[in-house]
């Protein structure tokens, strides 16, 4: 059973390997906006998220989820519920 | 499906509509078509004078067309991204350009294929492309 702190940062390091990002997952906050002033991730960016979130974590995430997008911590939560054995 | 079909799928007309024929479609999963290639092809005239190839930018348009085909009908779509092109073969007159395009995600406006091109069943192009698409509002 993994702890709380290590999905967070598998989702950070997700993010940035996917994306190429030029920062260290310590630098994200868990709540901090990913788009727009946050991060500056793009729309283009949140399609490249579903791809890569879903693959890692094997979660489906429809359209009616993007709203997760908004931070680590609304990521974490959706792949909780989907999987609760993480 | 035929020249008429694919006009009534994306909105692209000459000179820039860059695929003749629909082979297959899936719905949100596969398409293939390809264009002819001929000589009377209007950018063969400059590129090059004496050495008629297709320019990659107008390869990447036609595998883009081809792969909108498994989406539904957009009012507007356009290119969003293109990533990890790769041209590996000259397109020449008389050469058909197939592509084959599969659903790589679709998340809300957003879908993203992979597309390969080929000519006599060689790879002449590989690529991702994102699409955006606009969609009439839906009446409830």
């Amino acid at each position: 059973m993994e702890s709380v702190k290590t999905l967070e940062l598998r989702v950070k390091q997700c993010i940035i390997n996917r994306l190429g990002l030029d920062v260290s997952a310590d630098e994200i906050e868990d709540d901090a906006p990913l788009f727009g002033e946050g991060l500056g991730l793009d729309s283009i960016d949140a399609l490249e998220l579903v791809i890569a979130i879903g693959k890692e974590f094997d979660v489906a995430i429809g359209d009616d989820d993007m709203g997760i997008f908004q931070s680590v911590n609304r990521i974490c939560e959706f792949i909780r519920t989907a999987r609760p054995e993480l | 499906m035929d020249i008429q079909a694919i006009q009534e799928r994306i909105n692209q007309r000459y000179p820039f509509l860059l695929i003749d024929r629909v082979l297959e479609v899936e719905p949100f999963v596969r398409s293939v078509a390809y264009k002819n290639v001929t000589i009377n092809e209007a950018f063969f005239a400059g590129h090059f004078p004496d050495n008629p190839v297709m320019p990659g930018v107008l390869i990447i348009e036609s595998m883009s067309q081809a792969g909108a085909m498994m989406y539904p009908k957009a009012k507007n779509g356009y290119i969003a991204g293109i990533d990890k092109v790769k041209f590996l073969g000259l397109v020449r007159p008389g050469d058909q350009l197939v592509t084959e395009a599969v659903n790589i995600q679709k998340a809300g406006a957003f879908a993203k294929v992979q597309v390969t091109a080929r000519v006599d069943g060689k790879d002449v192009a590989r690529a991702q492309i994102t699409y955006y698409m606009e969609f009439e509002e839906e009446k409830e």
